[in-house]
């Protein structure tokens, strides 16, 4: 019981980050068309900057360590909210719904970004000190505290964002330009505004996986990227453009992975994974929950 | 939204002038890099122009697959598995090295057949997914297979003695034969209805054309010239692993591609020139190559969007006036 | 006038999840014929259209082309067989210059290069393009982008050719000239066609037999004068009075 306990709570743990950080890049696909290769970079930056202030912090405010994340990790939120809005104006804006213009814009974007980092904050593995200390026992599966909080804050905001998308204007508007963009204009939508709004949203979920994934594993400057392939695969199941199929493809390839992990060697599990994406798509051309392509 | 433009329309004069023109450059071109890989001394020189020889072969496949609409990022896998399937004829059953370049380019192909019949039922960004995706699987089960070296790859993959002197220019030879080819391709009927599927994949399915077995075939012919590619690539570099087939190899022959300019074949190859020698200027700067190479990428996709080709074009033209 | 059947429809359905868009529809195309098929907004004539060129596979019924079985064939396996169609919507190659445009077409049915060059000038002519064989498509006005839409499909050379809506969007004059086109093409190809169009005079002019639709289903099929007098077509065009 215990081993199946300790699984799912691992799918959990992990699929909650997976989950936040799929959902950035399938929220900007349907809304602008595009699939932003540097998504990874917001996430990487966020938790390279929680990486780098909190030791800062600590020494000169003496908070104490949750406190310092708090403080970190909202002003992480902020400084990546700015280089989103920068790279939105200066680059994405023009290559809007050109799928390999943007894709190469941002293929630039991830080099140049990753390059900066490495070059700002060195490649050397930083980790973050223990925000919440102790361990919690659950149905013969023992967890560290701060990652059973941060899997129920990840999931917390999972939920606040479909609450959001579903009933809030902007969340309509959102899945309305996803959908039909000629359609939704006619409704009086403003494209180019919803658009800008959709880009923030995705990056800040990126940023905000980063961050709330900085405490539980060391950082590196090629972090984002890592995770990039395997939210590839949690869209393309989940259908690219839908929310919910970003949330059931996260917990889904989490599963996979994380069992897959426990019996064998991590490659194999990307490559089941992948084995799955091919059966779906003979099965289903969209995806679980995506919309058909015109 | 067309990605890879087609120049249709010209002006009169440019026109017939273009006609000869063009294809006299090209050739003074060829003949010239070839001359130089010929006779250049240089090492470093030698193994530059094999580099790029291989990188235009690898945009020009992409550009290919880009003429029916699709990108095609698992172009990396088949160049990989074309290096891997002419290593293992080279080291392990002492192949003839000209066979163990076809071997190569055949056994890209047919992957690339079963790969595409499941997968390019999906299109656009969907099939762009899979096919990185499919790059990076490709990685991890070269990791996985001890037989192929696992994580170390293959060593020893050398070309005949007789022939290691002439290598460059043997490259250029065949890396421009593959180019040409796919050219005559386009310039073909077959290639007019690459651009009508691209354009409206329904007319042509309307007239009686089966459009899967096209697009099909566009990635088969794709796929044949990178695993010749491939296969050459092990021969010049003489040692292979699975980190030399990552998604970034696709995706920066891509970056060529967009940036060379994809209206035209030679945008491609000139994409391709220029950025590896870019990267061979930047090698060894380490945080700063990467800054310096992403920053070119973002650069010219922002001051140039329809690339340097697309840009010359404009250029030329206001000089002809 | 010949009679014999081109194309069969026998209780064609198409459904969409919960909605019938075609049910039991049986109606048959004469050869050299012009057949209308027309029915207020949402009586499921796209859909019609759709399943019988191949790019809908009905949910249920019999659909046979010269004597074959075509039910669930491919819409190119259909075309191949000799039935062809324009699109009411971007029936265009728009990046393509007319020629290549007309090439396309002629491309599986002229093997012949001299020929088929021949073919895509003769084509083009008849379609009042012949000045325009270099243009890009896509800056064509409308009324000559409808023309090369169905110059494609000519090029072809279709046995039946079937035409999405080649009205829309055309003045009166346009109107005129595409009917005069669609009579010479009957004429000088022996070509059977089948139109869906909401111009209503200009199918009554044009068309030797109708076939009405509403709700998915057929509910008249005639002559235009006998079309024209049916109580059921009356009422289906301006509703019950309840």
């Amino acid at each position: 019981m215990g081993l199946v306990a300790q699984l799912c709570l691992n799918t959990l743990q992990i699929g909650a980050v997976y989950v936040l950080f799929s959902l950035g890049l399938t929220l900007v696909f349907g809304v602008m068309k595009v699939i932003n290769f540097a998504h990874g970079q917001f996430f990487t930056l966020a938790a390279l900057l929680i990486a780098a202030a909190m030791p800062a912090f600590t020494v000169q405010l003496a908070l104490p360590v949750w406190l310092d994340y708090l403080v970190s990790f909202v002003l992480a939120m902020i400084a990546v909210s700015l280089l989103a809005a920068a790279l939105y104006f200066i680059g994405f804006e023009r290559y809007l719904r050109d799928l390999v213009g943007s894709f190469i814009l941002s293929l630039g974007l991830l080099l140049l970004l990753e390059g900066i980092y490495l070059w700002l904050f060195t490649g050397a593995p930083r980790v973050v000190a223990k925000v919440l200390p102790g361990q919690i026992s659950l149905a013969g599966a023992a967890m560290e505290t701060q990652r059973l909080v941060i899997c129920g804050l990840s999931l917390a905001f999972t939920m606040a964002l479909y609450q959001f998308v579903q009933h809030s204007r902007l969340g309509k508007a959102l899945r309305a330009v996803a959908e039909d963009r000629e359609a939704a204009m006619l409704q009086g939508i403003r494209y180019r505004r919803t658009s800008f709004y959709g880009f923030m949203i995705g990056s800040g979920l990126a940023a905000l996986s980063g961050g709330l994934l900085a405490p539980l594993t060391p950082i590196t400057p090629a972090l984002g990227s890592d995770y990039l392939t395997k939210a590839f695969i949690i869209i393309i199941i989940g259908g690219l453009g839908s929310i919910p199929g970003a949330i059931l493809g996260g917990f889904l390839i989490a599963m996979i992975e994380s069992v897959a992990g426990y019996y064998f060697d991590l490659s194999y599990a990307t490559i089941a994974m992948f084995a799955l994406v091919i059966a779906f798509l003979l099965v289903r051309r969209e995806g679980m929950l995506g919309h058909a392509q015109r | 939204m067309p990605s890879a433009r087609v120049d249709t329309a010209e002006l009169p004069h440019t026109a017939t002038h273009r006609a000869r023109v063009g294809p006299l450059l090209t050739t003074l071109g060829a003949a010239s890099v070839l001359a130089f890989a010929l006779l250049t001394p240089d090492e470093y020189d030698q193994h530059l122009v094999m580099w790029v020889g291989l990188n235009a072969v690898l945009a020009v496949s992409l550009r290919f697959v880009l003429l029916v609409g699709e990108t095609n990022i698992a172009t990396g896998a088949f160049y990989g598995i074309g290096a891997y399937v002419a290593a293992l004829c080279t080291v392990n059953f002492g192949v003839p090295f000209p066979l163990a370049l076809l071997a190569g380019g055949i056994v890209a192909t047919l992957v690339s057949a079963a790969f595409g019949l499941i997968t390019l039922r999906a299109k656009g960004p969907y099939f762009m997914l899979i096919s990185f995706a499919f790059t990076e699987v490709m990685r991890l089960i070269y990791t996985r297979i001890d037989y192929i070296g696992g994580n170390s790859g293959i060593m020893g993959v050398f070309p005949p003695q007789s022939l290691d002197p002439l290598m460059p220019a043997l490259t250029v030879l065949l890396c421009g034969g593959l180019v040409l080819a796919l050219y005559l391709c386009e310039r073909s009927d077959l290639g007019r209805v690459f651009r009508a599927i691209e354009n409206n994949d329904a007319i042509v399915e309307t007239i009686g054309i089966n459009v899967m077995s096209v697009k099909l075939l566009c990635l088969i012919l794709a796929s044949f010239a990178v695993g010749v590619a491939g296969a050459l690539h092990a021969h010049i570099y003489n040692v292979i692993s699975p980190g030399d087939f990552s998604y970034l190899v696709p995706v920066f022959a891509l970056a060529y591609v967009k940036i060379g300019g994809d209206s035209h074949v030679l945008g491609a190859v000139l994409g391709a020139g220029l950025l590896t020698l870019v990267a061979q200027a930047l090698e060894g700067a380490g945080a700063l190559e990467q800054i310096l190479f992403g920053g070119a990428i973002v650069a010219a996709m922002l001051v140039l969007p329809d690339g340097l080709w697309g840009a010359g074009k404009r250029l030329l033209g206001l000089l002809w006036r | 006038m010949a009679l014999s059947p081109l194309l069969v429809a026998q209780d064609l359905s198409r459904r969409f999840g919960g909605l019938l868009a075609v049910n039991d529809l049986s109606f048959e195309v004469r050869e050299g014929e012009v057949l209308g098929l027309i029915g207020p907004n949402g009586a499921g004539k796209s859909t019609t259209f759709n399943v019988i060129s191949g790019f809908y596979r009905p949910t249920s019924g019999r659909l046979s082309f010269r004597g074959e079985d075509i039910t669930g064939m491919s819409a190119s396996a259909i075309s191949r067989r000799g039935l062809v169609r324009t699109f009411q919507h971007g029936s265009l190659l728009r990046d393509m210059s007319v020629h290549d445009n007309i090439l396309i077409g002629a491309l599986r049915a002229v093997r012949d290069r001299r020929g088929r060059q021949r073919h895509v000038r003769d084509t083009a002519e008849l379609l009042g393009l012949g000045g325009l064989l270099e243009a890009t498509a896509g800056s064509l006005p409308h009324g000559h982008q409808r023309m090369l839409s169905i110059a494609i499909a000519l090029a072809a050379r279709p046995t039946l050719l079937c035409l999405d809506e080649p009205l829309t969007g055309l003045n009166s004059t346009e109107i005129a000239v595409a009917l005069g086109t669609i009579q010479r093409v009957r004429q000088e190809f022996a070509t059977t066609i089948m139109l869906v169009d909401h111009n209503m005079r200009a199918v009554m002019r044009i068309c030797d037999r109708i076939v009405v639709l509403n709700h998915g289903q057929k509910l008249a099929e005639g002559t235009p004068a006998y079309i024209r007098n049916d109580p059921e077509v009356i009422r289906a065009y301006l509703g019950d009075d309840a």
